[in-house]
């Protein structure tokens, strides 16, 4: 007696096609379809949905154990190959900057709004309470973080050490400039996004006080008749500066709402679903630091001259605005 | 993978993964087994300690290329400045360049996956090490730097430690990234094509009667047997598994214990064709104590 068994000649017909697709694959594994030639990209989605196919017939014919999972196997490695990230380091930067960083800044405008606000309300109290008692500049600014400012200071220690100190050459003011960014700025803008989790109320602290800071630090100016001049030496690098902590927080925002209301979608479905806007939005942020450490390193002592100074923070700001909101073909892709 | 094929690995004393299930673009389900939280923790190590060299690498070039004597506040700077750009760049070029593949996933076979089935998209990749700044480098950073007080590295170490078992609190091990992103990571599981075990000829001839004896699941818990390396404790088992079946399929002779492979391995291929055949007609079955449904003439 002879036995013909339906599984084992469909393998004999297709097995050929899955061997090629298995070295198609391998030869894949790091680097992705890159590493193939054009005649083998072209064999790769024929092969794939072959086997695909034959998968589907398996499983409906076939009681072979090992063909069985080696279908499942290789379908899936396969299809990893097919639908794995083909976009190159560089082209995924290019998009970002063209496409993904404006079109983020779009979607969450609302929050970007509300981050705004929030910033200008923390700014509005630390100068309304300042402007009573100076006390309140050392209670919101730690000794560590001030730089030896405060009640005590006078206008011409803020007019020298400050606002027109001389410029200390490349290497020191860059120097400085970095390590603050990396152990203050940057790391506000990242815990005021990752902290949207927990339903933004972090975020919107963080911002809060971000403008405490910042309308203390205007009133102790004021109140030594420096106020302009105080704005132009801020303005330079902290217009871009603010525009990052406003994104970053508008991104922690934007979660800390698609989490809180997910709408008909689940929670996690609605976190993955958003999570790119608001990681568009983190890592805009995080160019803006890197900005504007460098204008704060490189041109903020070298332009001793508050209107220059407020025109070329201003400006800077300006382009932002006009990069952001400047409507694209076949935005949001 | 049908619940016949988790069977028999249960059975068996395989293990089981977690499993996800996705649809390809051509709307076919394929299943997915999840990384356990220990690989993924050892995968994380084997990068940190890669990127911890390369940051050394770096610090000693700076210092190297500047001197320390003076300017040291700029090495600080360029350090620090280095050390953020190489550890977010190392996650995001790899799992870009690789497919979704870090030196320390590759170890263990592990590979980050779009969660529905859709490709792995570039925004995904950086958002989900994007999160992992605030999951673990900076409050890392804050603990090992001087000066923190007690009560902030009491808190700094909660909420490390809050966040590293969050894969092991939901079903798909996904941590805050792999949410924020849609992500999840995998195994890879490489198997190679084994010959068909179902032999052409036979000596041995079985009867319908007796082929219905069995069903999916215990044809693939012989196949596994009878794939297994032919130790003596395999030889054992053959033997005792020969008895049963003989029993009760009413095999008349007795088998001789030379012969007991190639019964078995007949029978398997008897058994499978049978089986195939009914299944061909919708007559699925799935095990012996199942009934056989609308057998034509009974």
């Amino acid at each position: 007696m002879t036995l013909t068994l339906k599984s084992a000649t469909f393998r004999a017909q297709r097995e050929a096609d899955w061997l090629a697709l298995e070295k198609l694959v391998q030869r894949a594994r790091l680097g992705g379809i890159r590493k193939l030639s054009a005649e083998e990209l072209q064999r790769l989605p024929l092969l794939y949905r072959a086997t695909l196919s034959s998968l589907s017939v398996a499983r409906a014919i076939a009681l072979d154990r090992y063909l069985l999972l080696y279908l499942e196997d290789l379908a899936l490695r396969a299809y990893l190959v097919v639908y794995g990230p083909q976009r190159s380091w560089f082209a995924t930067c290019r998009h970002f900057l063209s496409r993904g960083f404006p079109a983020g800044a779009r979607a969450a405008w609302p929050h970007i709004l509300i981050s705004f606000l929030c910033i200008v309300a923390g700014t509005v109290t630390g100068y309304a309470l300042t402007d009573r008692d100076e006390a309140w500049f050392s209670t919101f600014i730690p000794a560590a973080m001030a730089g030896g400012r405060g009640p005590g200071s006078t206008r011409t220690d803020l007019l020298g050490q400050e606002i027109f100190a001389p410029w200390s050459g490349v290497a020191e003011s860059f120097g400085l400039a970095a390590s603050f960014l990396f152990q203050h700025n940057t790391i506000v803008g990242i815990l005021s996004f990752g902290l949207g989790i927990f339903a933004g109320l972090p975020t919107i602290g963080l911002l809060l006080y971000q403008g405490l800071v910042f309308g203390s630090f205007l009133c102790l100016h004021a109140h030594r008749g420096l106020l302009i001049d105080c704005i132009g030496w801020v303005s330079i690098h902290g217009v871009t500066e603010f525009g990052a902590i406003i994104l970053s927080g508008a991104g922690g925002l934007f979660i800390a709402e698609k989490l809180v209301f997910p709408g008909r979608l689940t929670r996690s479905d609605s976190l993955a679903l958003h999570g790119e806007t608001a990681s568009r939005l983190a890592v805009g942020a995080m160019l803006l630091f890197m900005l504007a450490a460098i204008l704060e390193g490189g041109f903020r002592q070298l332009v001793a001259n508050t209107p220059l100074r407020l025109l070329i923070g201003f400006s800077v700001g300006a382009c932002w605005i006009t990069y952001l909101a400047w409507p694209r073909k076949g935005a949001g892709a | 993978m049908s619940s016949v094929q988790d069977r028999t690995a249960a059975f068996l004393g395989g293990s089981v993964r977690r499993r996800h299930s996705i649809t390809t673009p051509e709307g076919v389900q394929l299943t997915v087994e999840l990384a356990d939280a220990t690989e993924r923790a050892a995968a994380f190590l084997i990068d940190l300690i890669l990127i911890v060299l390369a940051n050394i690498a770096l610090i000693v070039l700076v210092v190297v290329a500047f001197g320390l004597h003076h300017q040291a506040r700029l090495v600080i700077a360029l350090t620090l400045f280095a050390g953020f750009l190489v550890r977010h760049l190392y996650f995001v070029r790899f799992e870009l360049a690789w497919q979704g593949v870090t030196p320390g996933k590759r170890v263990f076979g592990l590979r980050v996956i779009d969660r529905s089935g859709g490709p792995l998209l570039p925004g995904a990749i950086v958002t989900r090490n994007l999160t992992r700044e605030v999951e673990c480098f900076l409050p890392l950073l804050a603990l090992f730097a001087a000066g923190g007080g007690a009560v902030e590295n009491v808190f700094l170490a909660l909420w490390l430690l809050g966040l590293a078992f969050i894969p092991l609190f939901n079903k798909n091990r996904r941590r805050v990234g792999d949410m924020l992103a849609g992500t999840l990571v995998m195994v890879v599981q490489k198997r190679v094509l084994l010959p068909d075990l179902a032999e052409e000829s036979s000596e041995f001839s079985f009867t319908d009667r007796q082929l219905r004896e069995y069903g999916a699941f215990e044809l693939q818990v012989l196949e596994e047997i009878l794939r297994r390396p032919k130790t003596a404790e395999t030889e054992k088992l053959l033997t005792d598994i020969c008895g049963r079946v003989s029993k009760r399929i009413d095999w008349p002779d007795p088998i001789p214990q030379s012969q007991e492979g190639a019964f078995l391995s007949q029978f398997y291929a008897a058994q499978r064709a049978h089986l195939e055949r009914e299944q061909l007609f919708g007559r699925v079955r799935e095990e012996k104590r199942e009934k056989q449904i609308g057998v034509a003439g009974e």
